[in-house]
């Protein structure tokens, strides 16, 4: 079986992909994928029998997503799957009509929404971009002069979805930690708890935060799994806080990071991820 | 593999497992370069893509 790894900035995990694909006998190769041209539909048998996504840019990834299978390439994840993951509302509203336990979360279309719909949710709460990542934007937003300074903040921004739209979120009082599920097809390949480092309220591992080894309990192990579902499946990092009222998800991950966790649990995580490459190739 | 950075000029050492796409750093401005080709044992660099806002997991 021939499997390309695509990718548009070398990381470690790309790296380990690429060497697990090789120990598992796969014919792996990595695509740097900045240089390529595409014309619409035409094959692309260098591609081989599946292709693993793990370019960090969305735009990026997502349109070479939909390229490929369009000309028939299986990709892991689907162009559905990034897409839910790749805008927090989409994920939000995945997670929600799905029954996944998730914080309460408006939309605002407007800065005056905006104000209404703080005045909603009550402060503290979260205001996130709607696509990013690594807890880039993402602020706790603590009274009206707060907001109102932000959204001067935003309206500077070029990208008109966050200019003048505003993703609002229940601020959820937790231990300095959140949860980090690995998630492949319907198995957990890893947990750990990520804990924020000092002075820092994010719990993001590209802002510091350092990651323990954690087993679920039967009840997070279901929820964590039916979040992955709710987003259409796949290779995912699974996101959840855990507050006194119960689990939340708050996230679901299309390129999951695992340098992290790996660092954490002894599971061979990316042997495990190629696995179920290897099998979701075959069906 | 050895260079230098377009930057500040210091001496900047690559990996010799390093392969293209692979991201270096120069240790004395922090500027990152992306491994451009390899060929016969020299190494080509550019400068490596800046964070996007769409960029992440």
């Amino acid at each position: 079986m021939k499997l390309t790894i695509t990718f548009d900035r070398l990381r470690w995990e790309e790296k380990a992909l690429c060497d697990a694909a090789g120990s598992a006998g796969l014919e792996a190769s990595l695509i740097d994928v900045k240089g390529l041209v595409f014309e619409v539909p035409r094959k692309r048998p260098e591609f081989g029998d599946v292709v693993l996504q793990r370019c960090i840019s969305h735009y990026r990834s997502s349109l070479l997503t939909q390229m490929l299978e369009g000309s028939g390439v299986k990709v892991i994840n689907s162009s559905g799957v990034a897409e839910t993951c790749s805008n927090k509302l989409a994920t939000s509203i995945a997670l929600a009509n799905a029954g996944v336990p998730t914080p309460k979360t408006l939309l605002a279309l407007t800065s005056e929404g905006a104000e209404e719909a703080a005045e909603k949710l009550g402060y503290p709460f979260v205001m996130k971009p709607f696509t990013g990542s690594w807890g880039r934007m993402v602020t706790v937003v603590r009274d009206r002069a707060t907001l109102q300074s932000l959204m001067e903040f935003k309206e500077e921004l070029a990208n008109p979805q966050e200019q003048h739209m505003y993703y609002l979120q229940e601020y959820v009082r937790r231990p300095p930690r959140d949860i980090r599920a690995i998630v492949a097809g319907d198995a957990i390949v890893a947990c750990v708890h990520r804990i924020a480092p000092k002075g820092e309220w994010r719990t993001n591992v590209a802002r510091g935060a350092v990651s323990e080894a954690f087993k679920p309990d039967s009840e997070l192990k279901e929820i964590i799994l039916k979040a992955a579902r709710a987003v259409g499946g796949g290779i995912l990092g699974v996101d959840a806080m855990e507050p006194d009222s119960g689990y939340l998800v708050h996230e679901v991950n299309n390129t999951v990071e695992f340098k992290g966790a790996q660092s954490a649990v002894d599971t061979d995580i990316p042997a495990q991820l190629i696995r179920y490459v290897a099998q979701s190739a075959r069906r | 593999m050895n260079t230098s950075c377009k930057e500040c000029g210091a001496a900047l050492s690559v990996p010799g497992d390093a392969i293209v796409g692979e991201l270096v750093s120069c240790k004395d401005c922090s500027t990152e370069y992306e491994v451009a080709e390899i060929s016969n044992g020299n190494v080509l660099l550019k400068p490596a893509e800046q964070v996007g806002e769409d960029w992440g997991e």
